[in-house]
């Protein structure tokens, strides 16, 4: 490893900070928005007065990203624990999730698209 | 003798936690494997090739879910500060996302519109339960945010649970062929959509297709979740009673 492990374990303790932080401020507001996005906030904000990403973690945060996925196993095993509720209106669920998980998808991709055209030469690249 | 005891279950705990934990490590890198031998297709997604067997094992061996989350919650405790990771490639690309302003609010409102109403819709036509149809609406929002929304609209929150995770698998496994059927080319199109139809395990998939469309997927699951909890119990108390 050419980094050496304790920067990159900071690295990783600004990003627990920061989501604590953000969850604590949201428990605290009562806001209706997951902790973990003000977490993000907090920390755009602090490298945007910085004006650089710390290459420690900017390693550590593309490592976690890159490994997504994995985080999301549990919550895929969870699914098991509902198979009898599934089961109660089985097609409608499942004709329902994919008929709405496509057609949100082309909706907003293609409002994207259009939208982006039209405006186009304000915003620049495209 | 009780002070043994005690510390004989703690140790329990933390060495199943450490199975569980070690099992997920194992299947996701198996699925990996998977995924890049089959050149990484988004179709061999993941979250389904490593939880699928992990299922099967439980069912198997009659474990009941709860103790293998014993591991998985540490897992999806992680899950905040990978998240929270988020802000350095939205920093990075901070300028491209500004310029999108316009797009993404457009996008935005179509999209978790349609996202809302299309489920609502299918579920009530094919006949689905009234809980049930009240579940289905918020299932493109990330977990937390569903499952709010689910309680205060008169779902079942954990059937909502499932839902999100469902739809989080078919928008990441179809959407690239889907976006290349549209013509969606634009990555920060792709990513945006991405992240309003399919949320975080979207925005897990949109990375593994570049940075941009990443960032774009993840600043789409974030406005999608704040959009539709702000809105959704309103409008749904309004047009619903």
């Amino acid at each position: 490893m050419s980094r050496p492990p304790l920067r990159l374990l900071c690295a990783f303790a600004v990003l627990v900070a920061c989501d604590l932080a953000g969850k604590l401020f949201a428990y605290a507001l009562k806001l209706p928005v997951p902790g973990t996005v003000i977490g993000i906030l907090i920390l755009l904000a602090g490298l945007i007065a910085l004006r650089r990403v710390p290459a420690d973690l900017k390693h550590v945060s593309d490592f976690l990203l890159a490994h997504l996925n994995f985080f999301y196993i549990p919550a895929g095993v969870g699914v098991m624990a509902y198979a009898a509720l599934l089961a109660d209106d089985l097609w409608p669920i499942l004709v329902a999730l994919f008929a709405s998980t496509f057609l949100a998808m082309l909706a907003a991709g293609l409002a994207f698209q259009w939208t982006s055209r039209l405006t186009r030469g304000k915003d620049g690249d495209a | 003798m009780s002070d043994i005891g005690i510390k004989l279950i703690y140790w329990d705990r933390v060495f199943e936690a450490g199975f569980w934990i070690l099992l997920t490590l194992f299947f996701y890198y198996l699925a990996l494997r998977i995924q890049r031998a089959l050149g990484g297709t988004p179709l061999a997604n993941p979250v389904l090739l490593a939880s699928a067997p992990i299922i099967a094992l439980l069912s198997a061996a009659d474990i009941w879910v709860g103790d293998y989350m014993g591991g998985g919650q540490a897992l999806i405790w992680l899950l905040g500060p990978a998240t929270v990771g988020l802000a350095v490639p939205l920093y990075r690309n901070f300028a491209r996302v500004r310029s999108a302003l316009v797009p993404m609010a457009v996008s935005l409102v179509v999209g978790s519109a349609v996202a809302v109403l299309s489920a609502v819709l299918i579920g009530d036509a094919m006949g689905a339960s009234m809980e049930t149809v009240r579940s289905l609406a918020p299932k493109s929002v990330t977990t937390p945010i569903a499952m709010g929304i689910a309680e205060e609209i008169g779902g079942y929150a954990s059937l909502t649970a499932a839902f999100v995770i469902i739809t989080g698998v078919i928008g990441a496994v179809f959407g690239a062929a889907f976006f290349n059927m549209l013509r969606i080319r634009d990555p920060r199109a792709r990513g945006f959509a991405m992240g309003i139809a399919a949320h975080g395990i979207g925005t897990a998939r949109a990375f593994q297709e570049g940075e941009v469309t990443g960032t774009f997927s993840g600043v789409a699951m974030a406005l999608n979740g704040i959009v539709t909890a702000l809105l959704l119990p309103a409008l749904w108390l309004l047009f619903a009673s």
